[in-house]
C-alpha cells in the first residue's frame, strides 16, 4: 500500500461520529491498530483491484446478488401493501453476515494479518468468518458465549468443521456482549498478527462505518432489483435489529429519500420487564459508553450494563450501532419490538405461506411487517429483509413447536447409536 | 497538579509503590480494610477502582472481581461514601480509576467534582482517550485540581505520545505489556524499551505496571521508572491466601525498594533471565 495515497486523518474527531454517537472509546493501546485499520479501509475502499476481488467473491463464493422475491401469499395475508422479501438467507453460510466478513477478511490479508478473530451470538457471523478464513487461508478463532454455544450448537459444529477454534466465553451472561468483550481483550493481546473481524456496525471507529459500507450491498441491490421489476423505489423497509448490521446495510442507500419509511424491529423477548428483552428504545432509553462506542445501551441508573434476553441469540445484545442511535434521535428510523412468541409465529407463517424458513432474528421482522402491512395501500411496496435462514434454530423451534415428535426422533437416534 | 502527587515523587531516587484496590471487592468493609492496610504496609499511592460491568482493559482476575463487587452491591454512591469516610484517616494520597461509562452516567463533571471532594488526587479512565469530542477530561479535571493519569503502551505513535505528554501533569502510567491487566511471570523487553523511549521524551515521573507479580520484578524497574503499579497479583493473592498475604507482599515490595540501588544496576543486563525467576 502506498503511503502517499492514503487519506489523511481529519484533525478533529468528528469523522468518527454520527451526531453524538460513535467515537473511539478504547484504551490507548488499541488506537494504533484502529488507525492502521482506518487507513487501510479508506485506501482499499477506493482501490479498484480490491473492489473487483471483493465483487468476485460476492458473486461466486457467496452467491450474490441474492433474490428479491415477491411474496404473493404473504401479501395476501397482510391485506395491505405488496410485500417483497430480500433473501439474504440465500447467501453462502446462510445470512447477511458474510457480506461484511468477505470485505474485512480481504482487508485483513492486505494488512498482512495471518489470524482472524470474531465474536458470534447466533453463530451466523462466526460461521461466515470460519468459512471465509478457510477459503482465504487465515487462522480463525471464534469467541462465543457458553449459553449461545448451547442454543446454537449446529453452527458450533459447522464452524469447527471449517477449522475454526471456538473459544467458549464464560463471563457475565455468557452471550453476545460477553463474546465481544472476550474478543476485544484477546485482540489487545495479539495486535500484531490478528485482525478482529467485528460482525456488527458497532464498536470503536472505523467499525461502524466499515461494516455499514460492506453491508450496504443489501440496500443497493434492493434498489436496483426493484427498479427492474417495479420501476420504482419501495415505500416501506422492515428489518430486525440487534447490533444493527443487517438493518443499517439495508436502509443505508435509502436514508436520503425521506418518503421511504424505515422500521427496525427489536427483540421484545418475554416481556417489558427488566432483563426479559433486548429493547434499547423502550420507555427510558439510556445512552452510554460501552465496548468502545457511545450509543444507546440497556443500562441501570449507575451505568452498569444490564442482562438481556431474546429467543434469538443474534438480537440478544445490550447495545446498538451508533448510526442507528443517531437515526433514532432524528426520527428517520422507527423502532418497535415484537415478542419471542410473535417471532415464533412469524417463523411459522413464513414457512407455511412461502415455504421459506427464516432465522428467528429475521422472523421478528416478518411478524412486525404483518402487523403494519394493513396500514399501507395495495399500490405501496414493502421490502422485508430476511437476514438469515432458520436451520440453525432447528432445536429452539423444535422445542417450542413440535417437542414431542422431536424428542421421539432424538431418542431413536440415540438408541441407534 | 495536585500537591499530594508532587509530594509522592519529591524524594527522587527511591522506587515508589502504587497499589491497586477494587472498591467493594469482595465487599465494602473488606475493601476499606484493604485500603487502610495498603497505606500502612508501605504503599506510596493507592489506586482505587470503581467497579464496572464491562471493564475493557481488565483481564480475568480484575474482571471477575468487578462482577463480584457489583453482585455484592457496590454502587458509585456507596463508593463515594466510602471515600468520604476514609479520607481523613488516609496517610497516603489516592487516585480513582474507572471506566468512562461510570462517569458518563452521573455526568462527567459531577463525577470529577465528587472525586475531588472525596479527596482523590487524580483520575485514571483507560477507555477515554484525550481526543474524543465533548469529553475533555483533562480540562475538566484541571478545573477541580485533579490530575489525569494517562495509560500508554508501546506501539503508540510519537506524535500521539507528545500530545498526551503535553497534557499530563501528574505522572504517566506505562504498561509493561501491550495487553490487558493480569499477573505474568516475566517482564518483556518490549516494555522496558518503551520506558526508555518515553524517558527520553519527558521529565514527568513515570509509573509502570501490568503484570508485576514478584518483588524481583521491582529490581528490573529500579532506576528506570519512578513508581511501579501492582494490581491483579494482589487480587490473586487475596483469592488464594487472604488480605494478610496481600499486605505482606506489599511490605516485601517496600523492603525491596529500600535496597541498595547499586545492586539493582547489575540486573540491567540480565532482563530476560532474571525475570523468569
Amino acid at each position: 500500500m502506498k503511503r502517499n495515497k492514503m487519506k489523511k486523518q481529519s484533525p478533529n474527531s468528528s469523522h468518527r461520529y454520527f451526531g453524538e454517537y460513535g467515537g473511539r472509546f478504547v484504551p490507548e493501546m488499541l488506537i494504533p491498530a484502529l488507525e492502521e485499520m482506518e487507513r487501510a479501509y479508506f485506501f482499499y475502499k477506493e482501490n479498484r483491484a480490491f473492489q473487483q476481488e471483493l465483487d468476485n467473491l460476492r458473486r461466486n463464493y457467496s452467491g450474490r446478488p441474492t433474490p428479491l422475491y415477491f411474496a404473493e401469499n404473504l401479501t395476501e395475508l397482510g391485506r395491505g401493501c405488496k410485500i417483497y422479501l430480500k433473501l439474504e438467507s440465500l447467501n453462502h453460510t446462510g445470512a447477511h453476515k458474510i457480506n461484511n466478513v468477505l470485505g474485512q477478511a480481504l482487508l485483513a490479508k492486505k494488512m498482512g494479518k495471518t489470524c482472524v478473530i470474531a465474536e458470534t451470538g447466533a453463530g451466523q457471523h462466526g460461521l461466515a468468518t470460519a468459512a471465509v478464513c478457510a477459503k482465504l487461508g487465515l487462522k480463525c478463532r471464534i469467541f462465543m458465549g457458553e449459553k449461545d454455544m448451547k442454543r446454537q450448537y449446529p453452527n458450533v459444529f459447522f464452524m469447527r468443521l471449517s477449522g475454526a477454534e471456538i473459544v467458549p466465553v464464560k463471563d457475565g451472561a455468557k452471550t453476545l456482549k460477553d463474546a465481544v468483550n472476550a474478543a476485544l481483550k484477546y485482540w489487545i493481546e495479539h495486535l500484531k498478527d490478528t485482525h478482529y473481524l467485528l460482525g456488527s456496525a458497532l464498536g470503536p471507529f472505523p467499525y461502524p462505518v466499515m461494516v455499514r459500507d460492506f453491508q450496504s450491498v443489501i440496500g443497493s441491490e434492493v434498489m436496483e432489483q426493484l427498479r427492474k421489476c417495479e420501476k420504482r423505489l419501495p415505500d416501506v423497509l422492515v428489518a430486525c435489529v440487534g447490533g444493527g448490521s443487517n438493518s443499517i446495510g439495508f436502509f443505508y442507500p435509502f436514508l436520503h429519500n425521506k418518503d421511504i419509511e424505515l422500521y427496525a424491529v427489536e427483540a421484545g423477548g418475554r416481556g417489558p420487564e427488566k432483563g426479559e428483552n433486548a429493547i434499547r428504545f423502550g420507555k427510558n432509553p439510556r445512552t452510554g459508553i460501552v465496548q468502545g462506542y457511545r450509543s444507546y445501551f440497556i443500562l441501570d441508573e449507575n451505568g452498569q450494563v444490564l442482562p438481556t434476553h431474546s429467543v434469538s441469540a443474534g438480537l440478544d445484545y445490550a447495545g446498538i450501532g451508533p448510526e442507528l442511535a443517531y437515526l433514532y434521535d432524528t426520527g428517520r428510523v422507527c423502532f418497535d419490538s415484537v415478542s419471542d412468541q410473535e417471532a415464533l409465529s412469524g417463523f411459522q407463517i413464513l414457512c407455511r405461506e412461502e415455504g421459506i424458513l427464516p432465522a428467528l432474528e429475521s422472523a421478528h421482522a416478518v411478524a412486525y411487517a404483518l402487523k403494519i402491512a394493513g396500514n399501507f395501500s395495495r399500490k405501496e411496496i414493502m421490502v422485508i429483509n430476511i437476514s438469515g435462514r432458520g436451520e440453525k434454530d432447528l432445536f429452539i423451534a423444535a422445542r417450542e413447536l413440535d417437542a414431542e415428535n422431536w424428542l421421539k426422533f432424538l431418542n431413536e437416534e440415540t438408541e441407534n447409536g | 497538579m495536585a500537591d499530594e502527587l508532587k509530594d509522592v515523587f519529591s524524594k527522587k531516587k527511591k522506587l515508589k509503590l502504587m497499589t491497586h484496590v477494587l472498591a467493594g471487592y469482595p465487599d465494602l468493609k473488606t475493601s476499606q480494610e484493604w485500603i487502610m492496610g495498603l497505606a500502612e504496609s508501605g504503599a506510596d499511592l493507592i489506586e482505587i477502582q470503581i467497579p464496572f460491568s464491562d471493564p475493557l482493559a481488565d483481564g480475568p482476575t480484575i474482571m471477575a472481581a468487578n462482577h463480584l463487587a457489583l453482585k455484592n452491591g457496590i454502587t458509585p454512591q456507596k463508593f463515594f461514601e466510602l471515600a468520604w469516610s476514609i479520607k481523613g484517616a488516609m496517610t497516603v494520597p489516592f487516585i480513582f480509576m474507572t471506566y468512562a461509562n461510570i462517569a458518563y452516567a452521573m455526568g462527567m463533571e459531577r463525577f470529577v467534582s465528587l472525586s475531588a471532594e472525596s479527596g482523590a488526587s487524580g483520575l485514571i479512565m483507560p477507555d477515554l482517550p484525550f481526543d474524543e469530542r465533548n469529553f475533555d477530561l483533562f480540562s475538566c479535571a484541571k478545573k477541580y485540581g485533579l490530575s489525569v493519569i494517562p495509560v500508554v503502551s508501546a506501539g503508540i505513535s510519537s506524535s500521539r505520545l507528545k500530545k498526551i505528554l503535553n497534557r499530563t501533569e501528574g505522572f504517566l502510567y506505562i504498561t509493561l505489556r501491550v495487553g490487558i491487566t493480569g499477573a505474568v511471570k516475566r517482564i518483556e523487553r518490549e516494555g522496558l524499551e518503551f520506558i526508555q523511549r518515553v524517558r527520553e521524551m519527558t521529565s514527568l515521573p513515570l509509573a509502570a505496571g501490568f503484570g508485576i507479580s514478584s518483588e524481583k520484578h521491582l529490581d528490573l524497574l529500579q532506576g528506570k521508572v519512578d513508581m511501579v503499579v501492582i494490581g491483579s497479583h494482589l487480587i490473586d493473592l487475596f483469592h488464594s491466601s487472604g488480605l494478610s498475604a496481600v499486605l505482606n507482599f506489599i511490605k516485601r515490595c517496600k523492603a525491596r525498594t529500600r535496597r541498595d540501588r547499586t545492586r539493582s544496576h547489575t540486573y540491567h543486563h540480565g532482563i530476560g533471565r532474571l525475570s523468569q525467576g
